[in-house]
């Protein structure tokens, strides 16, 4: 495992051929009466930033497609032998026109889409993704963040590389505007430091967006909030929070971010509080119970901590035997807890813990 | 006049002659060159685990004329986003004329293309071993074909003009 920090130039997107050269506009729009969606200016930069990671095949279906809104798309998922499969809210199957169709008649996914996606993504370079194919995803420039199965070759026990990729999904990053402002001003005290937050939801449930725009505003400040900008240490031992891809982050996580980028954070918090004297220390997921015991270290020294963890209930949080210690130490003050009961990143609630533990609620704002 | 005349094929027999034998000298060149430049390839994947585009920068920089502009060409294509295997059979398509191997060099030359980029370092650097090898096969032959025959064109462009004279006197 690499320790390092990583701050390098940032590299050009490349650009695909369609794009470049305008032929894009050239294609007619293929009219599908009362169902075609007029695309605003925003959809159509989103559909470009995705499409340029695809292949030929795949970016020209769904370029042609006129029903999917790609607005409401969370994933793009590609199987070899298998249809082409856009999930969100609902799901849809298109066939090589871009029509929704039911799945057995759908456009099923060749070897060949698979490795062009893979060729752009990783601009012909599969070899150098090979750190990050270790993980199981790779994070595009824009931070979509592309999830692949396929053989995995091991050694000692432990993957080596993914060979003879199968399957791809393509999870489309897309900002939750604005929430992270309401719920940071109920996550400071009056004299601008952080509590000890913990945010928890089910999967897919917005925990990591939240997180980073959390991050990057504590880091920039706010002037709304009359808050001043904080240093913050990340340690992002799962490459999700600022999408290092080749040393480029592919996040903003703010002017006053330092990101230790693929370190176990039980490691990596001792180390950043040493050597980056942060005010903040924000961590992705708290899952074995050594990330609490180095969470409980670094809190000695007077940092502030800001995670995330699998839950669905503040009751299924306190029930967690990884999280249980820290609970009992009361180091958490305040738990974010979050939903898909409104699309990902639905806020259910926040809760004062210390107001919690007295009475039994302890509901803050929202 | 006509010893004007005369000078003036042989002269110009003589020039073919030479100008033939030069292409031919510089075939086994080019193929040294390519050879050091996929070991410089080889290198910057496995050990450098450099992406294709920066590689090919960086042996655009490394090689002599021909191959600069041909690494050069494949690092605009690459950087556009095309696939490695397409932009390297293409560039191959239209940088050919300005190189002095034969349709069989690039043959070989081809197979790098072939999974280049889609797999782990390991398979990278055997495929280019392989072509390598071959390639170091052929510039063996290369320079000892390239020797004679460079010896008979310059010998032959003159003698063909000295011949082409006595013929029309």
């Amino acid at each position: 495992m690499s320790l390092r920090y990583t701050i390098h130039p940032i590299h050009k997107n490349p650009v695909p051929k369609d794009i470049a050269s305008g032929s894009l506009k050239a294609k007619k729009p293929n009219l599908q009466g009362s169902k075609d969606i007029l695309r605003t200016l925003d959809q159509r930069k989103l559909e470009d930033s995705i499409l340029r990671w695809l292949g030929e095949g795949i970016a020209g279906i769904l370029r042609a497609t006129r029903t999917v809104n790609f607005q409401d798309v969370e994933e793009i998922r590609l199987r070899i032998a298998k249809p082409l499969l856009l999930a969100g809210r609902r799901e849809f199957f298109l066939d090589e026109r871009g029509a929704v169709v039911p799945p057995e008649k759908g456009y099923k996914v060749r070897r060949e889409d698979i490795f062009q996606a893979l060729e752009r993504m990783t601009q012909s370079s599969l070899y150098a993704a090979e750190e990050e194919m270790r993980q199981g995803f790779i994070t595009l420039p824009g931070g979509h963040r592309v999830g692949m199965t396929g053989e995995a070759m091991l050694k000692k026990g432990e993957i080596q590389s993914l060979k003879h990729i199968s399957a791809l999904n393509i999870r489309l990053a897309k900002a939750i505007p604005g929430i992270g402002e309401k719920i940071l001003a109920n996550l400071i005290r009056r004299d601008g430091s952080l509590y000890h937050t913990l945010i928890i939801s089910p999967p897919r449930g917005g925990k990591t967006t939240l997180l980073r725009d959390l991050i990057r505003r504590i880091s920039e400040g706010s002037e709304i909030l009359k808050l001043q900008g904080q240093t913050v240490g990340v340690v992002d031992e799962r490459k999700e929070l600022a999408g290092m891809w080749q040393g480029v982050p592919a996040y903003d996580l703010g002017c006053r971010t330092d990101v230790l980028d693929g370190c176990p954070k039980r490691i990596g918090i001792t180390m950043l509080v040493r050597s980056m004297a942060p005010q903040v220390v924000a961590v992705d997921e708290l899952g074995h119970t050594e990330d609490g015991e180095a969470v409980l270290d670094a809190l000695r020294t007077g940092v502030k901590i800001l995670s995330t963890a699998h839950a669905s209930t503040l009751e299924e949080a306190l029930g967690r035997p990884s999280l249980k210690e820290l609970f009992a130490q009361g180091t958490f003050e305040r738990v974010v807890i979050l939903s898909r009961r409104q699309g990902p990143g639905t806020i259910e609630e926040i809760v004062d813990l210390e107001k919690f533990r007295k009475s039994g609620m302890g509901k803050v704002g929202m | 006049m006509i010893w004007a005349g005369a000078f003036l094929l042989i002269i110009s027999c003589g020039g073919l002659g030479l100008y033939m034998a030069s292409r031919i000298r510089k075939r086994p060149e080019e193929l040294r060159a390519c050879l050091t430049a996929l070991t410089l390839l080889d290198t910057e994947i496995t050990w450098g685990v450099t992406p294709l585009p920066e590689a090919f920068g960086i042996l655009r920089e490394r090689t002599e004329k021909p191959w600069a502009l041909f690494f050069g060409e494949l690092e605009e294509r690459l950087q556009k986003g095309e696939g490695a295997y397409e932009a390297w059979n293409d560039t191959i398509a239209q940088q050919m004329k300005s190189f002095c191997l034969k349709p069989e060099d690039w043959q070989v030359i081809k197979d790098v293309g072939k999974g280049l980029g889609r797999s782990d370092r390991q398979e990278q650097h055997k495929q280019i071993e392989l072509v390598k090898q071959q390639l170091t096969i052929i510039r063996e032959d290369a320079s000892e074909w390239a020797g004679k025959q460079a010896k008979m064109w310059s010998y032959l462009g003159f003698l063909g003009g000295i011949a082409g004279v006595l013929f029309l006197i």
